[in-house]
């Protein structure tokens, strides 16, 4: 009797535990699919009739939410938004401008991660903790990819921003021309190893000078880079640390001037020979242009030059300026030389202090982040913003939008594994406009040591300002997560 | 004896009463702003800091200390001297042109001050395109006569920036010289003119000795104008080279905006602003009365 009602009882107990394990999991997947619809649930009761003011990226970025994101949910939630366009470089100007003001004109923010620090301690961004607790949005927060998730969301331990894009330098290649039997023999001669996407700066330097001497006559140069300074001085922040170098020693005396700086800088400048000439001027699209008209065998570039280069563009109007690609089906994915890319600024979506509307702004930035509709923003054929989540990498819609997709996702996935933060300190905008100022002088044709040691001065003395102990831990709390430096 | 004086009295202030609202009003947009700028400029305002306490004179110590201000001047300077001889030579050049009725005069004069009308921000961008590398025209044409494909750095080119800026700048602004020469030549007297020819008086001769001296007044004001806003050049730079390569086209404008606007260096800016309008106002009074001792 006594075993039988043990016997009972178990029997119960394990059905019990068996419907309990069902309830939280069909909880966990009602809760996992809904985060997208709690919000607009919230939204509905609170932000009817309203209008959101989000700030975003002037240009292709904001075609998102002018076509798609805010139409939809202005349909789910009857809440308007308005979308105020600027340019990057003046995003965070305009950003703090508005917090100094105290006018509240923007309810939601896109910011760049690296700016976070700032931005919080100059007290512009409000804390998000709570917001996410109330609508419950952790567990799907963590289902972002851990180098954004981890890096690009919390600044103190607190969430400021939802990773929003997963930007991360690529290098696309040529398939085609790797795979020439005449050249991979001239090549293997000269060289002594095959010829292959390169795996470090010194391969890269060697095969963009082979192709550019054997291609030349027929249009095409082995390598173009963007090369205008913002975009250089990422490149530099990303090389300067795969070859081993430091931003800063242990007591906070910058060496970007140390021999590896240089080396670096050098290289930069010797590669432009075997660049399309002008390349110094190159800036994002006319790199582009240069690569899908097949001007170019190797670029390094954001992920949206692959889906470009692809020919995934369709006959969408809004990219009637985009040159038609002449290489779709030709292009390889890999990672960039020394396998660590620069993350290379990207996106978060915050909500400003002194929105008047900062429940309404949180819910749609939630909603935007969410896995629902992130997957389907991020499959736009217009959009610029990138995978971010882990889901991203895998759907199998995205797989099947071209025949070298699955590749794409592949190397943009291992990117984000292996990717490098852009350094982020207070006044992050002082260290690299000095880098700025330098990349310019380094095509002008100035001496690399002298520049970074000019740059170094100049961190020296911004680090001075600062405050030597406040910037050093502020840097040691960046350089100690994983993302920080190659490990 | 008493009603007579109270009378005279509101006569006498009456006038002020008048004007005093509109002097107000002019004090208050004028010397206002200057008087809110010293006080910015002896606080401490940053990104970070929006305590507005007294620190003292620790932003003019740094004002003086910091090389890349002056840098930013000499800059500003350089720009100045070179394009505002040039814009007046050419401003006059055009004037004693179009001084004679000639058919289409005014068609011509319309289409020569158009670059004025423009803004310069727009006019900064047009010159970037004019002068890209790959697609601009100016490039284009230099490989015509060179005869081979020329691609020349405009914007990066230490030799060549400051020539790309001048020439935008000289563009758009000669016209405004001319408009105003033209006036000026068209108001000499000419019957000097035509005694200067009796008495077999050459052109040049004529021209440095009676028209030069004629139109003085109005070419100094002219090139008090043209200078003032050489000073504050900052469109035609930002679109072309944002103050690069490095900080070598960086005028006081574009180290003002930086400092301002992108690191938000509140109070350090307001002690520059001021810095430059010192320089400035000592520059006007001092060419201003030199003038009136002139006359």
């Amino acid at each position: 009797m006594k075993n039988c009602f043990a016997s009972m009882c178990w029997k119960g107990l394990r059905a019990g535990f068996v419907i309990a394990g069902m309830t939280l999991a069909w909880a966990g997947v009602a809760h996992a699919q809904s985060a997208a619809k709690t919000a607009a649930d919230a939204a509905k009761k609170i932000c009817a009739g309203k209008t959101i003011t989000i700030v975003w990226e002037a240009g292709l970025q904001s075609l998102d939410p002018l076509n798609f994101s805010g139409p939809l949910w202005e349909k789910e939630t009857g809440c308007k938004i308005k979308v105020v366009e600027v340019p990057t470089a003046e995003m965070f100007t305009k950003i703090m401008q508005d917090y100094r003001a105290g006018s509240g004109a923007y309810d939601a923010l896109n910011v760049v991660p690296s700016w976070m620090p700032d931005l919080v301690q100059a007290g512009a961004l409000e804390q998000l903790d709570n917001y996410v607790d109330k609508y419950g949005y952790r567990a799907e927060l963590q289902k972002i990819a851990p180098t954004y998730r981890d890096n690009q969301m919390k600044v103190n331990g607190k969430i400021y921003g939802f990773p929003d894009d997963g930007d991360v330098f690529i290098m696309y290649y040529r398939k085609d021309i790797f795979a020439r039997d005449d050249l991979k023999k001239a090549f293997q001669a000269k060289y002594n190893y095959p010829l292959a996407p390169p795996k470090t700066w010194k391969q890269f330097d060697e095969v963009g000078s082979f192709l550019t001497d054997n291609l030349k006559k027929e249009g095409t140069y082995g390598a173009s880079f963007f090369r205008e300074a913002p975009y250089a001085m990422l490149m530099f922040q990303e090389r300067f640390r795969v070859e081993g170098g430091k931003f800063f020693d242990a007591n906070m005396k910058a060496t970007v001037n140390s021999p590896i700086g240089v080396r670096v800088f050098t290289e930069m400048r010797n590669e432009n020979r075997f660049m399309p000439p002008g390349v110094e001027k190159f800036g994002f699209v006319e790199n582009l242009a240069t690569f899908l008209k097949g001007e170019s065998a190797m670029t390094i570039s954001w992920p949206p030059y692959g889906r470009f280069a692809a020919g995934y563009l369709g006959s969408e109007k809004a990219l009637d300026w985009v040159p038609k690609s002449t290489i779709a089906g030709k292009v390889g994915y890999a990672l960039p030389p020394g396998g660590h890319p620069q993350l290379a600024l990207g996106f978060a979506l915050s909500v400003a202090t002194h929105s008047k509307n900062k429940e309404a702004a949180y819910l749609f930035i939630q909603w935007l982040n969410s896995e629902e509709i992130s997957t389907k923003r991020v499959q736009l054929p217009y959009t610029l913003r990138d995978p971010f989540r882990d889901s991203h990498y895998t759907d199998p819609v995205y797989l099947g939008l071209w025949p070298d997709a699955k590749d794409y996702l592949a190397a943009l996935k291992a990117a984000s594994q292996t990717g490098l933060l852009d350094l982020s300190l207070i006044q992050t905008d002082t260290y690299e406009e000095a880098l700025r100022q330098g990349v310019g002088r380094l095509w002008a044709g100035e001496d690399p040591k002298t520049i970074l040691d000019d740059v170094a001065k100049q961190w020296d003395a911004t680090t001075a300002k600062i405050g030597v102990d406040k910037q050093k831990a502020v840097y040691n709390a960046w350089a100690a997560k994983s993302g920080a430096y190659p490990k | 004896m008493r009603s007579g004086q109270r009378g005279t009295f509101r006569e006498r202030n009456f006038k002020y009463l008048l004007v005093g609202p509109a002097i107000f009003v002019l004090l208050l947009i004028g010397v206002f702003p200057l008087v809110y700028l010293l006080m910015v400029s002896f606080q401490g305002i940053t990104m970070t800091e929006t305590s507005t306490d007294f620190i003292g004179f620790a932003n003019y110590r740094q004002l003086f200390s910091d090389a890349r201000l002056w840098q930013a001047l000499l800059h500003t300077v350089i720009i100045t001297a070179i394009a505002l001889p040039i814009e007046l030579v050419l401003g006059l050049a055009m004037a004693q042109l179009f001084l004679d009725r000639l058919p289409g005069r005014a068609i011509f004069i319309a289409l020569l001050v158009l670059p004025v009308v423009v803004s310069p921000i727009v006019s900064g961008a047009t010159w970037a395109l004019l002068f890209n590398h790959r697609f601009g025209p100016i490039n284009q044409i230099i490989g015509w006569f060179m005869g081979r494909e020329t691609i020349l750095l405009w914007t990066i080119n230490p030799n060549l920036v400051y020539p790309a800026i001048i020439t935008a700048e000289i563009w758009q602004w000669t016209p405004f010289m001319f408009l105003l020469l033209l006036a000026a030549l068209g108001s000499v007297d000419r019957s000097q003119i035509e005694a200067a020819a009796i008495d077999g008086a050459g052109w040049w001769r004529t021209f440095f000795r009676i028209v030069l001296p004629a139109i003085a007044p109005v070419m100094t004001v002219a090139v008090l104008i043209r200078g003032l806003d050489l000073f504050r050049l900052f469109d035609i730079v930002w679109a072309l080279t944002q103050g690069g390569p490095g900080t070598m086209t960086e005028t006081i404008s574009v180290f003002t905006y930086i400092k301002g606007f992108r690191q938000f260096e509140t109070s350090y800016t307001a002690a520059v602003a001021l810095l430059v309008i010192v320089l400035l106002s000592t520059l006007v009074m001092y060419l201003l009365r030199r003038v009136e001792l002139a006359r």
